[in-house]
């Protein structure tokens, strides 16, 4: 009873600092006009703060009732959790609509806080009033949360269902049909060939807008993609990836614009010398890092990625990139008969295509098993007679070549590019994207450019709470999903090593990395 | 190696070149020297959390610098309502409290700054490293950059996003300082960054003082050496590993905190820059080790004043200078300027 009593108390404790947190960053007014447009009960009035308020504290009540066997006791625990989260958030209330009354403009400090959101938060009453309507609708919430939970489980209804489910799944996988066609050897490449043919029509069919993102989402694909070499294959955990995607695309840009150096070139020809100037670059990085490993490497590739930046925009080079302010009219490609945008999507499409089966044959190649075994042990691939130096170079050079194909379509397909394009956090983004679409599969790269760059972009409605949203998501999903959405086997295998359940049937279990 | 030789030629001719044809006075030169320290003292003290937390538990607590900006606005919204509360005396009907007790608002403003930070740590330990304890290193690593993406943004949406001004007492007025007179001209030496210096010099020394001669010191130095043993040993490895949080966390707001009182300038993303630099300083000094912390971050405040002049290029290139030394460190040394040789297991 002790236990439970302090477990509650800290799940009050915890979801009343949330709740502070989403009221001050002003969260409560958006999440009302969600619940607003959901049940259809028009903007955010009174009415849907409270849902809002009352969903939390169902939430919470049943969380807090969990292991319950009276419904008495849930609902005592589930009050005592929604009457101590709202105990907080009744406080911040008073406190902040009392400095409100007393004509204090609290968006100076906090900027969400304008009047129109405060009198939201205040449900239009005096702060008093609010506070205490705040927290008589927490305790009761939590008390009927925990009521529900009770019930809920009372029935075993979620068992049940879950036994459907599976009892479901495992009948339609034995369907004659599905057998067939997965026993059908070809029936994969048709699949993806359906696939294909659908990507292909799609931007057809969509607006400009959203080709845009399937744009973006590709460049990062590809930034992906190469990384994926470098970080996933090779093991080497690269931070200034984003140098090779600014050298790719200010070396696309000065070829092909008319400023600074009058050269107009063709987008066709810019491409390739783009890629290549990437690829020596990659080189010349890797030369002095040879000898490095892990966070060193990191670092060190990290102010290489500045260093890079810093140089396009400062006075140094202004004569020869037009420093901060960038360059202008890039040239771009030019499609017969097709609008830019569409055309654009396809000449993304393909390079996404000849990269994906330019790393596959290199994963299943003498090549990608040295880069494996260097990535496992370097000590003991060295013994095993694999030239580290070379393959490190090759990872390199190959990584940052892709990232300069993905550069130059990024300049030309934006028109103009500054040295700002090219800060940190795209490299960190391209981190993130592989980790969380799962290292070392192409898949996952795809996946995780979709989840990290594309939602964001179509998600507009939540705009300003989109990149606080990201630095959440990565968290929990190391957390909770740390080998990425669709992980390659080798890697699930790693990162599960001490949970017997999952590399069972297996033979060979990959030794992890100190 | 070519390159080192031919850099440090470079170097020498540079300074034989300034000798013989001074560009800037000597004045200019201490003014130089003196921005140097006081940069390099905060510096230091963001890189010592670094250090702390790569001491024990291997990983880059990319979210440091982040941690240094709660800090900084901690004692910014100090200030702010000190600044608001009226002490009116018949010299001064608008006397603030700020101004009438500088001392005691200088105080809190550290007491609070500190405190959240300190706060700020613990959580993230607690939420976003402690389970993933095992885990392979990219993996704290990537959740490390989401937190601190996390804490910008919050940052951001609670406190906006325009630039603001820290209040300071009038005693602490930036700009002002003691004269000097060198040579021609005249040197300001800042109450600020004499304040910024001192006060990070006694935070040092007794943070080092903590973890050579305390319990808890001790504690924190078993888990860094080796944490199956240490926990066989009967220390909580869990719970050191909080303090350690907790300790740089409060060291990183007490630099945001003196950041703010001698730059003057807060925002969301004020302790990025700072962060990366910092912990560039702790990678100079040798990670994991407190005084290499120190020392590194020293080093780096003055490299990124002086060297600009003394390579005779724009200061705009100062950030190119600390990453080329930080690349040319770990090519030649990599273990820093005193770092012990690490294993190759920490490695």
């Amino acid at each position: 009873m002790k236990v439970g009593l302090q477990n509650n108390l800290r799940l009050g404790i915890v979801f009343g600092i949330v709740m502070i947190f989403l009221m001050l960053i002003g969260f409560n007014l958006i999440a009302a006009n969600l619940i607003g447009s959901f049940f259809n009960t028009g903007d955010a009035d009174v009415l849907n703060m409270l849902l809002f308020i009352g969903l939390v504290g169902l939430w919470l009540g049943a969380t807090a009732a969990k292991q319950d066997n009276l419904w008495l006791s849930a609902a005592i625990n589930g009050a005592i959790a929604g009457a101590v989260c709202g105990l907080g958030l009744a406080g911040m209330v008073l406190l902040l609509g009392s400095l409100f009354e007393a004509g204090v403009t609290l968006s100076t400090y906090l900027a969400q806080l304008v009047p129109s959101t405060m009198k939201a938060i205040l449900f239009g009453a005096a702060a008093w009033q609010a506070a205490l309507v705040n927290w008589v609708i927490f305790a009761l919430a939590g008390a009927l949360g925990g009521i529900l939970s009770y019930l809920l489980r009372l029935e075993g209804w979620r068992k049940r269902l879950s036994s459907i489910w599976v009892r479901q799944r495992a009948s339609t996988s034995q369907q004659p049909i599905i057998q067939a066609i997965r026993s059908y050897p070809r029936s994969r490449m048709i699949i993806y060939g359906l696939g294909l043919v659908v990507l292909f029509i799609l931007p057809l069919g969509l607006s400009q807008y959203r080709n845009y993102i399937i744009i973006l989402t590709g460049i990062y694909v590809l930034l992906g993609l190469g990384l994926n070499i470098v970080v996933g294959l090779a093991g080497l955990l690269d931070l200034g990836y984003v140098a090779f995607f600014a050298i790719g695309a200010y070396t696309a840009a000065l070829l092909t614009a008319p400023q600074p150096h009058h050269l107009q070139w063709s987008f066709w020809v810019a491409l390739p010398i783009a890629v290549v100037l990437a690829s020596l670059a990659g080189v010349a990085l890797g030369v002095p890092v040879l000898r490095m490993r892990g966070d060193y490497l990191a670092i060190v590739t990290l102010g290489f990625g500045e260093i890079i930046r810093i140089l396009l925009k400062s006075d140094l080079l202004t004569s020869f990139t037009r420093g901060p302010q960038g360059v202008n009219t890039i040239g771009g490609p030019d499609f017969h008969g097709l609008s830019s945008g569409v055309g654009f999507v396809y000449l993304i499409f393909l390079s996404i295509l000849l990269i994906i089966l330019v790393t596959t044959r290199l994963q299943n190649s003498r090549i990608g098993r040295a880069w494996v075994a260097m990535r496992e042990d370097e000590t003991v691939a060295r013994a095993m007679g694999i030239d580290v130096v070379k393959h490190k170079l090759l990872a390199f050079a190959i990584g940052a070549a892709f990232a300069g194909l993905a550069g130059a379509l990024f300049a030309s397909q934006n028109r103009s590019i500054g040295p700002e394009d090219f800060a940190l956090m795209v490299s960190i983004n391209v981190v993130a994207l592989i980790i969380v679409g799962g290292m070392g599969s192409i898949p996952g790269v795809i996946a995780g450019a979709f989840v990290l760059k594309g939602l964001p972009e179509i998600l507009r409605q939540l705009q300003d709470y989109r990149i606080l949203t990201f630095g959440a998501l990565l968290v929990v999903m190391m957390l909770i999903r740390p080998e990425g959405l669709i992980p390659s086997r080798r890697r699930r295998l790693e990162i599960h090593e001490d949970e017997p359940e999952l590399t069972e049937g297996t033979t060979a279990v990959e030794g992890g990395k100190a | 190696m070519i390159i080192g030789v031919l850099f440090i030629f470079y170097l020498v001719y540079r300074i034989y070149q300034l000798a013989a044809h001074p560009a800037y006075g000597p004045d200019t030169w201490l003014r130089f020297a003196i921005s140097g320290l006081i940069l390099g003292s905060v510096y230091a003290l963001i890189a010592i959390g670094y250090t702390l937390v790569y001491g024990i538990l291997f990983m880059i607590n990319f979210a440091h610098g982040d941690v240094m900006m709660i800090g900084a606005f901690g004692g910014f919204f100090v200030f702010e309502a000190l600044d608001a509360i009226h002490v009116p005396s018949t010299s001064n009907p608008h006397l603030t409290f700020l101004n009438a007790y500088p001392v005691i608002a200088v105080l809190l403003a550290f007491i609070v700054g500190i405190g959240i930070a300190s706060l700020t740590g613990y959580f993230l330990e607690r939420i976003a490293y402690r389970p993933l304890r095992r885990a392979p290193r990219l993996v704290p690593l990537i959740s490390a950059i989401g937190a601190s993406i996390f804490l910008e943004n919050a940052g951001q949406l609670l406190f906006g996003t325009q630039r603001r001004d820290y209040a300071n007492p009038t005693i602490l007025e930036r700009g002002t300082g003691w004269n000097l007179a060198i040579g021609s001209g005249t040197v300001v030496v800042p109450y600020t960054g004499v304040f910024t210096v001192i006060l990070s010099c006694l935070l040092m020394i007794g943070l080092y003082q903590l973890v050579r001669r305390t319990r808890l010191g001790r504690a924190m130095r078993a888990v860094a050496e080796n944490k199956p043993v240490a926990s066989l040993m009967g220390i909580d490895v869990d719970s050191v590993i909080s303090r350690t949080f907790i300790i740089s966390g409060a060291l990183a707001g007490a630099a945001g905190v003196m950041w703010g009182i001698h730059l003057g300038l807060v925002f969301s993303y004020v302790g990025f820059i700072p962060g990366i630099k910092a912990f560039t300083a702790a990678v100079l000094g040798g990670i994991g080790n407190i005084p290499g912390a120190m020392l590194g971050g020293l080093f780096l405040g003055g490299v990124e004043t002086l060297g600009p002049p003394i390579l005779g290029i724009g200061f705009q290139l100062k950030d190119v200078i600390a990453f080329g030394i930080l690349v040319l460190v770990l090519i030649f040394r990599p273990t820093g300027i005193l770092g012990e040789v690490l294993t190759e297991e920490k490695v």
